[in-house]
């Protein structure tokens, strides 16, 4: 990416941020939203550690460490790469026309469309569980896991992107596709706090190599605390979720590319 | 750079599903889809030349928009070639994005919730503009399109005729050779209507763009455009002057004059007949395919007699376009009925 393409990239974001700031009640209704949204996982995070001392074999500051990764994941998602959800209604009002007439990779004007201000709920959230969660392990934060645990964060903000940018380029073909990505949202959010090996092994199976979710955060999280043997997959397959994110990632702008060449448009 | 637009051959077929009548036929769809192609555009070839503005012109689903998606990179061809200022449009998104620009009339191009002159430094910077270029740029749109009246209003607080002004000067702000318009003024009213044609005609004569448009509108062809292409069903069904036009399927032109001397005696003249007599007002109508324009019918007229009063009812461009596509409806059938 060029200097000129980052340049503009702030610049569009910066905009797009001030502009939201002037509705003052949307934005700050926006930021409530985000935050609300994930009530589901405070309260998860409240009732495992006030009721629970642990969890599928996992002690309940180590579950903790899997909604936290998976929120901070999320709210990454959200902040840089999330604006994939709107792809069929770009297509059905006919915007994807002219992101089209414009020298610019399409996918990055989908991005820039707005600012997402619902991420800084989002991002509040899962700061404050991350928090939370780093200061009830009982691990030794080294250098190294830091430095894993990041990566593990980028990873799962990829993989969350992969699977949309997928939804996505199906809904450039078939623009009913676009329902698919709230089926995704709620399910990546219903199961993504839980350590697995908690449910069924089919779900558990699904949830590994049907839709990707064990890579986000569940396989992070046991190779962070040494669980990383007792998943059901080999060690090295569940260390690798940074790179899978990364690659599924590529993957899915791949396919989002071929699918633009392939992009029919509505109303003729 | 040459702003030239060339098409040779060009199709696009759409597969889709047809959907059998009633539950059972709904149910049977599902299990055994029937796909059916549909040729939007079909071997369509013409040439636009640079500083040229063409009128494609065709009723509601003859295939405009979809060969203004081709040729704009939107869409990729089934069959044939184009080249938009050299490029192909398919093939090079990116590159014909920056020789082209585009507006189509139903939505914007431009940033909702940004005011518009924000938008237009975002297409400055995405165009690689230099600023002073931009700035002169901006001052000679202004002056024809009056834009600093709403330029700082945010976008989904325009009217449609400011929001059509905005997204007409973001197009041609980066100074494109070829310059596409579907249906600009769709909606707009008559004085922001002339005030857009007024700065068409600008762009086409002192700035040499190359246009190609697409509009319901014939007094916006009549006032912009020297030659159109008619398309049909997806195919190519004239290609002319509007002269050429008027010729062919405008036969409802009369020239009433009324002789100096009521005996005289009057008889046709080429390619024009007598359609009545009555003392010494006589009306003179086209006859037969070589019937002259009714500019020049009525030259003639005034050479062979002498008149003490002449007037003239040319048939309106919509009624000699309606009777355009009435005459390719006829033949798009009779294809079909021959096949």
């Amino acid at each position: 990416m060029s200097l000129n393409a980052l340049r503009i990239i702030w610049r569009v974001t910066r905009l797009n941020f001030r502009a939201q700031l002037e509705y003052r009640s949307e934005f700050l209704m926006m930021i409530a939203i985000g935050a609300i949204w994930q009530v589901s996982v405070i309260v998860f995070a409240t009732v495992l550690l006030s009721r629970f001392t642990g969890m599928g074999g996992w002690d309940s500051s180590d579950v903790l460490l899997i909604p936290a990764t998976r929120m901070l994941a999320h709210a990454l998602f959200v902040l840089f790469l999330g604006r994939m959800h709107g792809v069929g209604r770009h297509i059905q009002e006919g915007r994807i026309d002219t992101y089209l007439v414009r020298p610019m990779p399409v996918h990055r004007q989908v991005q820039l469309e707005f600012f997402p201000t619902n991420a800084i709920g989002d991002m509040t959230v899962a700061v404050g569980l991350m928090v939370g969660a780093l200061s009830r392990s009982q691990l030794d934060w080294t250098a190294g896991r830091i430095t894993y645990l990041i990566a593990c964060l980028i990873g799962g903000m990829l993989l969350e992107a992969a699977m949309f940018t997928v939804v996505a380029s199906a809904s450039l073909r078939f623009p009913a596709a676009d329902y698919w990505s709230r089926w995704l949202e709620e399910l990546l959010g219903t199961f993504g706090s839980y350590p697995l090996n908690v449910l069924p092994r089919a779900v558990g199976g699904f949830l590994t190599f049907g839709l990707p979710l064990a890579f986000v955060a569940y396989f992070p999280a046991a190779v962070l605390t040494g669980h990383g043997d007792s998943t059901g997959v080999p060690y090295w397959l569940a260390a690798a979720s940074p790179l899978l994110g990364a690659l599924a990632y590529l993957g899915a702008r791949l396919l989002w590319r071929w699918s633009l060449g392939h992009y029919t448009g509505v109303n003729g | 750079m040459s702003g030239s637009i060339e098409v040779r051959g060009l199709s696009r077929t759409f597969h889709t599903t047809v959907r059998r009548p009633g539950f059972l036929g709904g149910v049977r769809s599902l299990v055994n889809p029937e796909r059916v192609a549909k040729e939007a555009v079909c071997d369509i070839s013409f040439d636009v030349a640079p500083g040229e503005l063409l009128a494609l012109l065709g009723p509601n689903g003859a295939g405009k928009s979809t060969t203004i998606k081709m040729l704009t990179g939107i869409l990729t061809p089934t069959a044939g070639e184009a080249r938009v200022a050299g490029v192909v449009p398919y093939e090079e998104r990116e590159r014909n994005a920056r020789n082209i620009g585009a507006v189509f009339g139903q939505r914007t191009q431009l940033w909702w919730d940004l005011p518009v002159r924000e938008s237009f430094s975002i297409l400055r910077d995405i165009y690689e503009v230099p600023k002073a270029e931009h700035a002169a740029r901006l001052k000679e749109f202004d002056e024809l399109l009056a834009l600093s009246s709403f330029w700082d209003t945010r976008v989904r607080h325009l009217s449609l005729g400011q929001r059509v002004r905005s997204d007409m000067a973001a197009a041609l702000l980066h100074d494109p050779p070829v310059v596409f318009l579907d249906e600009p003024t769709i909606g707009m009213d008559v004085v922001v209507k002339e005030q857009v044609r007024e700065f068409l005609r600008h762009q086409v004569e002192e700035r040499g763009r190359t246009v190609l448009l697409t509009t319901h509108d014939m007094t916006e062809v009549e006032r912009l455009a020297e030659r159109v292409v008619l398309i049909n069903h997806g195919r190519l069904v004239l290609d002319g002057t509007l002269d050429e036009i008027r010729r062919k399927f405008g036969s409802t032109w009369q020239v009433r004059a009324t002789l100096a001397d009521p005996h005289t005696p009057v008889e046709p003249l080429p390619g024009i007949t007598l359609l009545r007599r009555e003392g010494p007002q006589v009306v003179f109508g086209p006859d037969g395919p070589t019937a002259p324009t009714v500019h020049q019918a009525l030259k003639q007229v005034i050479e062979r007699y002498e008149v003490t009063d002449i007037a003239l009812d040319e048939a309106e461009l919509e009624d000699v376009m309606r009777a355009a596509y009435v005459q390719s409806e006829v033949r798009v059938e009779d294809r079909a009925g021959g096949a």
